[in-house]
């Protein structure tokens, strides 16, 4: 019996061995080409996905087929500032003298923590530098932290992989291994997969050696909820103790799931039901600042018991029926808002100085004197640039 | 070249041009004349002339060449002392050029500062007196440190008066070609509580939409610039619509830019307006007071906004 992983006995050494990406595949050759015609100012590009759909497998055997060959980095290289120049410095100078090119692989950007931003901007200096072409792969991009990465960036989006794919996928294994599951196992493998070709093999390798193949089901129960029926269970459901541990189940961080909390009590709630609910949400929250603020992790047992029990127990009576819970909205609506206010917070320092008051006083002032903001001879006075006059123009 | 800001255009340059605070003009001049100026603390509440005052010093010491021999900042816009620090350290290094031996450093805003920062700028303004002098200014002088009182010669602004408001307005009226009235001059002093910049930015937005200053115009002007929105957020909450309330409320934050501390501050002064009972006045005001705290203490300030206005439903509904 060998020891090798079927994940990396059957990993695809050629684009056409991998399956359900077709799109991202194109769009990453596509990408290559305009890359090496230099038509494209861009020098990275992410591929971004959920675990186990092939983003890292995409690199190697994109690089492997247009005969480059891959220098792989991780997060915690990035950190280490000049030694990392050092042992870049061939790769990102010149191109090789091997005849070979060079891809530079960052694996799993979001492994960069908050802490480690000079590691993010590390790699932006890289990519800055470099005459190679970057691959950055990421499970989520969306975050803040990467904004100028992504502005940098040809971004491709990987799919999760659909379950037919992946059956498929396992019977070919099977079937080159010689061993026989039954169609049911197959089918339960496939779903608890989700979309994770990685994953589903890998219970295929455990549950073909079983004696049983249906053990591998027992920890069922662990799987993940969604955040969907976390809401439901909180919303509509009659409180119960199993609450309190609701949230180690949900594939969400803590944030997150208070954002989706506050988003949809309304949808279930009658106003007294509200008011008790919201004090308790503002309460989880009270209890995760100081959390951080005194870094005394015991207050994460309040801010979740509100959260989740707390808010249960705010109505009088289970709910029945169906609610389309909604995506938070607020962090992106604040987002983009910053986005439109630096310009005004631009004009607003340039006035600022201009007339010898504070910046935050003449933010305050803003609505008085955009009228006369509106002025041309004003605008040349105080040399706003032609965006911030657009700006002024357009909401007026 | 005249500038086309209005309280650029018509800031006075010499001494003789301030309106009003008298005594304090005076006092400022023969310090001037004399060459030998201390440092100073102006106290007085905004648009009262504090920083116009300060230019005209710098201006009569230093003729034309004021700009090399002048260093403005703002406390409540550096990011901390240590910056401030610097920025003196940098200025003050090279002697002032002409026969006055110091240069001027006005400090805007001075009682942004910690008590701590300020102990930091005491020490700043020790190592370089014998090259510097500082002109800081504050609203309140219960909020600058004893230390720095003592240190410096002070000046007090009071709000301008309705007579010298006048002298203004229609020295500007003369200027720009104006039409105001009476009733119109009344409007623009009430509208602009004794700031003088806030009544020529109000007069100069009105002029922009016509020279004939009617006192209808002013007022449309002044409520305009005022965020009114707050009260529709209250309106829906008391009606029980919650959803429309929240949703209100984050526009009004984010169009306006305002902090969840400016909208507690807005609403916690509307209580007193509303039509509920006075019992559930005072304990929508302990909400809302609530409310601040934990905002101050450094919690989400939407989430606190939400539960308040969770508690203005309730209210609407005559419970809570």
């Amino acid at each position: 019996m060998t020891s090798t992983s079927w994940t990396k006995k059957y990993q695809p050494k050629h684009l056409s061995e991998i399956k359900g990406q077709e799109l991202a595949i194109e769009e990453l050759k596509n990408f290559i080409e305009k890359f090496k015609e230099s038509e494209t100012d861009k020098k990275s590009v992410i591929l971004y996905g959920p675990p186990g759909t092939g983003k890292t497998t995409l690199a190697y055997v994109m690089a492997n087929e247009s005969n480059f060959e891959i220098f792989e980095l991780n997060a915690s290289d990035l950190r280490g500032g000049e030694k990392l120049r050092e042992v870049l410095a061939p790769a990102i100078e010149q191109k090789s003298l091997t005849k070979k090119g060079k891809f530079l692989l960052i694996d799993e950007v979001d492994g960069i923590s908050e802490a480690d931003r000079g590691g993010l901007s590390e790699l932006l200096r890289i990519i800055e530098f470099t005459s190679q072409l970057v691959i950055i792969t990421a499970n989520d991009i969306w975050n803040k932290k990467f904004s100028e990465l992504r502005k940098k960036s040809e971004i491709i989006p990987l799919k999760e992989i659909d379950s037919k794919t992946i059956k498929n996928a396992l019977i070919e294994i099977l079937r080159k291994e010689k061993k026989f599951l039954k169609e049911d196992i197959l089918t339960n493998i496939t779903i608890k997969a989700k979309g994770d070709i990685r994953a589903a093999i890998n219970d295929l390798q455990v549950a073909s050696s079983l004696s049983d193949p249906s053990e591998i089901f027992i920890d069922e129960r662990n799987k993940e909820i969604d955040i969907f029926n976390v809401l439901r269970i909180i919303l509509k459901e009659k409180s119960d103790n199993s609450l309190l541990n609701l949230f180690d189940s949900v594939n969400k961080p803590m944030d997150e799931i208070l954002l989706w909390i506050e988003e949809n009590i309304p949808q279930d709630y009658n106003p007294e039901e509200l008011a008790r609910a919201y004090e308790l949400l503002s309460k989880a929250d009270i209890f995760r600042n100081r959390v951080y603020k005194q870094q005394y992790w015991r207050f994460l047992v309040y801010s979740n018991a509100f959260l989740s029990y707390g808010i249960s127990s705010s109505k009088k009576s289970e709910k029945i029926g169906f609610t389309n819970y909604k995506k938070p909205t607020r962090i992106l609506k604040m987002w983009m808002n910053n986005q439109k206010i630096e310009k005004k917070k631009s004009i607003a320092e340039k006035y600022a100085n201009y007339v010898h008051v504070g910046k935050k006083r003449a933010l305050k002032e803003f609505p008085m004197i955009k009228q006369f903001l509106l002025k041309s001879q004003v605008q040349k006075e105080l040399r706003l640039t032609e965006e911030e006059i657009n700006y002024l123009n357009n909401s007026a | 070249m005249t500038s086309e800001i209005w309280t650029e255009k018509y800031r006075p340059n010499i001494f003789s041009d301030v309106v009003g605070q008298d005594d304090i003009i005076k006092k400022a001049q023969s310090l001037t004349n004399s060459l030998n100026i201390p440092h100073l603390l102006f106290i007085g509440p905004a648009g009262t002339g504090k920083s116009t005052l300060a230019l005209i010093i710098v201006k009569e010491l230093f003729g034309k060449n004021w700009r090399e021999n002048y260093l403005e900042f703002n406390a409540s816009d550096e990011r901390g002392i240590n910056i401030i620090r610097e920025k003196v350290k940098n200025f003050a290094r090279t002697k002032s050029i002409g026969n006055v031996p110091f240069k001027i450093i006005f400090l805007d805003e001075a009682d942004a500062l910690t008590p701590e920062a300020q102990q930091a700028l005491r020490r700043t303004m020790e190592n370089y007196s014998s090259t510097c002098r500082f002109i800081l200014s504050c609203n309140y002088s219960s909020k600058i440190i004893d230390p720095i009182q003592s240190r410096c010669a002070i000046f007090r602004f009071k709000l301008l008066e309705k007579k010298d408001a006048e002298k203004v307005i229609r020295k500007i009226e003369a200027g720009e070609k104006l039409q105001i009235s009476n009733e119109s001059v009344e409007m623009l002093y009430e509208g602009s509580e004794g700031d003088c910049r806030k009544i020529i930015n109000i007069l100069q937005s009105t002029a922009s939409i016509s020279p004939i200053i009617s006192p209808e115009l002013v007022s449309t002007v002044i409520s305009n610039a005022k965020p009114k929105d707050i009260l529709v957020v209250l309106d829906y909450a008391l009606s029980g619509d919650f959803k429309n309330a929240r949703e209100k409320l984050l526009e009004v934050m984010l169009k306006e830019s305002i902090s969840g501390q400016d909208v507690i501050k807005a609403i916690q002064k509307e209580i007193w307006n509303l039509p509920i009972e006075p019992e559930l006045k005072v304990r929508l005001t302990e909400k809302t007071g609530e409310a601040e705290f934990r905002i101050v203490e450094g919690s989400d300030p939407f989430i606190q906004l939400q539960a308040l206005i969770a508690s203005f439903v309730l209210a609407g509904l005559g419970k809570g």
